[in-house]
C-alpha cells in the first residue's frame, strides 16, 4: 500500500480540521471531493509531510515519515501540488520545474531530460522560456503539475489541480492521471465532479473532517437515485451522502 | 553500386527493424529541449554545489531573497554611509549599524511570504531546516564580509573593528529565532532590531557611551549565551515532528 492512514487526527488550537481518518490506497487516480472546510487540503498537506497530524498513524510508501531518513526517501517519490502554488516571478518555467526536480534529489545527470519530459507532458513547450510573471493562472497551474510530476512520483497529490484549466486542458489532464494511476497512487482534492467522473477509480467523500463516503465513482452514483439536489447523477450522489452523514 | 545491391537496399527499406525508419521523433525532441532548455548554473552556484555537495540546496541558496543583489546593494549603502559618517564623525557607527542590518537579512533569508513556494519547498527531499541553516550562513558570512571591510575602511581601532562580530552573531541568532517561530520575517526584523536598541541603551547606561555594547568585554557571555537560546530555538522550531505513527 502506498498510503495507510490510521485514525489520522489534526487540530488548529480548537478546530478539528482532521478527525479520525483511516484509509488505505494502492494504485490508482482517488478523487476527494467535499466542501469547503472540509478538511481535504490538511489531509492531503499531512500526505505530502508538510503538516504533521495531530494523532494517528501516519505510513506512506511502506516509510514512516516521522524519521529523517524515511521521510526524505518519500519525499523523492512524492509529487506535490499545493492549493495556493507560490512561484518565483522571475524563473522561466523550465528553470521552476527544474527547481524542485533539484530540490526532490534527482541525479542531476537526470534532471533536464525529466523537465523536459514534464513540461512536454503538460503541453507547455513553447513556454518553457517564458517568465513566470507572464503566464495566465491555468499555465502557472500546468507548470505546477510539470513540478509534480516532474519525478515521475509513486505517490502524486494535487489540491484542485484543474482550477483555471480550461476544457480542453482539462480533458488531456484527466488523460495525464488515468496514465499516472497506473502505476502510481494518485489523490486528486477537487470540488469538480466531472473529474471525478472522467478520470477516477475511487472516490472519497469528505465532511467535517471525516471520510463520509469511500466507493467507486458508480456506487456514488447509485447513492443519488431518488435524489433531487443536484444536475448530474454524480452531484445527486454527493448531496445524498452529505445530507445522511449530517442528518 | 550494382543493380543486385540497389534492390536490396530497397527491401531493407521496406523491411521492419531497426533502422531511420524507427526514429522515435518525441524522444529525439526531448533530448534536444533538454539541452535547448537547460539552465546554466553561473560560477557561484557551481562552487556551492561542490561545497554543499547538492545542487538543490545550492540552487536553494542562489533564491535567497536577502542574498540578491539589490539587497546586497543596499546594503553596502547602508555600511557605506555608516562609514562616510564615521570617518566625519569619530563615531563607530559601521559597527552600530552592521548588527542591524545583518538581523534583517538574516530575518528575510527564508520562510513564508519571503519564498513564494515554500509550502512547496516544505515537501521536498532538500530539508527546508538544511536550506534555512545554510541561507543564514551565507547571509551572515556575506554581511560579516562587507561590515569588515567597511569598518576596516573606516579607520576604526581594532577592538571595534571586530568587537560588533559577537553582537551581531546573538542580534542575528535572536532575529532568525523569532522570524522562524513566528514565520513572520517582519516580526524578526523587528525583535533584531529592538534586542540590538537594548544592547546600545544598555551601553550607554553601564558605560556612558552606545560603544559598550561592541567594546565592553562584560557583555560577551550574555551575547553568546544569547545565540546559543536562539539556536537551540531555530532548531526545535524546524525540527522532525515525531510520534506519526
Amino acid at each position: 500500500m502506498n498510503v495507510e492512514l490510521t485514525e489520522l487526527h489534526r487540530k488548529f488550537g480548537h478546530v478539528r480540521a482532521v478527525a479520525g481518518v483511516s484509509l488505505q490506497a494502492g494504485p490508482g487516480v482517488f478523487g476527494l471531493l467535499g466542501p469547503n472546510g472540509a478538511g481535504k487540503t490538511s489531509l492531503l498537506r499531512m500526505m505530502a509531510t508538510v503538516l504533521p497530524p495531530t494523532s494517528g498513524k501516519l505510513y506512506l510508501l511502506d516509510r514512516d515519515p516521522g524519521s529523517y531518513g524515511p521521510r526524505r526517501e518519500i519525499r523523492r517519490r512524492l509529487g506535490y501540488l499545493p492549493q495556493n502554488l507560490g512561484y518565483y516571478p522571475g524563473f522561466t518555467v523550465a528553470d521552476f520545474v527544474e527547481y524542485f526536480a533539484l530540490l526532490k534529489d534527482m541525479p542531476p545527470r537526470q534532471v533536464p531530460r525529466a523537465v523536459a519530459a514534464a513540461i512536454e507532458h503538460l503541453g507547455m513547450g513553447d513556454k518553457a522560456r517564458a517568465k513566470l510573471r507572464t503566464l495566465s493562472g491555468g499555465m502557472l497551474r500546468r507548470a505546477g503539475i510539470a513540478q509534480a510530476i516532474v519525478n515521475e512520483p509513486e505517490l502524486l497529490l494535487l489540491d484542485e489541480p484543474t482550477a483555471g484549466l480550461d476544457p480542453e486542458q482539462r480533458v488531456s489532464f484527466r488523460a495525464l492521471l488515468r496514465d499516472f494511476g497506473q502505476r502510481s497512487t494518485v489523490i486528486v482534492s477537487t470540488h469538480l465532479v466531472e473529474d471525478v467522473a472522467a478520470a477516477c477509480t475511487e472516490v472519497m467523500l469528505m465532511d467535517a473532517g471525516r471520510i463520509v463516503f469511500h466507493g467507486t465513482p458508480a456506487e456514488l452514483i447509485a447513492r443519488g437515485e431518488g435524489h433531487s439536489v443536484g444536475d448530474a447523477p454524480l452531484e445527486r450522489g454527493y448531496s445524498a451522502v452529505l445530507a445522511a452523514a449530517r442528518s | 553500386m550494382t543493380g543486385d545491391e540497389l534492390t536490396g537496399w530497397h527491401e531493407d527499406l521496406a523491411a521492419p527493424g531497426p533502422g531511420p525508419h524507427d526514429v522515435d521523433l518525441d524522444r529525439v525532441w526531448l533530448g534536444v529541449a533538454a539541452q535547448v532548455w537547460r539552465r546554466s548554473p553561473g560560477p557561484v552556484e557551481r562552487a556551492a554545489a561542490r561545497l554543499l555537495r547538492s545542487p538543490g540546496l545550492a540552487r536553494a541558496l542562489m533564491t535567497t531573497p536577502s542574498l540578491l543583489l539589490g539587497w546586497v546593494i543596499a546594503t553596502t549603502i547602508v555600511l557605506l554611509a555608516g562609514m562616510g559618517i564615521a570617518l566625519g564623525t569619530g563615531t563607530p557607527w559601521v559597527g552600530l549599524l552592521a548588527p542591524a542590518v545583518a538581523a534583517a537579512g538574516i530575518a528575510y533569508a527564508y520562510g513564508p511570504g519571503i519564498d513564494p513556494a515554500w509550502e512547496l519547498s516544505r515537501s521536498m527531499a532538500v530539508s527546508d531546516r538544511m536550506v534555512l541553516l545554510v541561507r543564514a550562513l551565507a547571509v551572515f558570512g556575506l554581511n560579516a564580509a562587507l561590515g569588515l571591510a567597511a569598518s576596516a575602511a573606516s579607520g576604526a581601532a581594532a577592538a571595534v573593528t571586530f568587537g560588533w562580530l559577537v553582537p551581531m552573531t546573538a542580534v542575528c541568532a535572536l532575529a532568525l529565532a523569532t522570524a522562524t517561530v513566528t514565520q513572520s520575517p517582519n516580526i524578526g526584523v523587528a525583535a533584531g532590531s529592538t534586542g540590538w536598541l537594548i544592547a546600545l541603551l544598555t551601553g550607554k547606561a553601564v558605560d556612558g557611551q552606545f560603544t559598550a555594547a561592541i567594546t565592553s568585554a562584560a557583555f560577551v557571555i550574555p551575547y553568546l549565551a544569547l545565540a546559543a537560546c536562539c539556536g537551540a530555538v531555530v532548531m526545535v522550531a524546524t525540527r522532525i515532528p515525531r510520534g506519526t505513527r
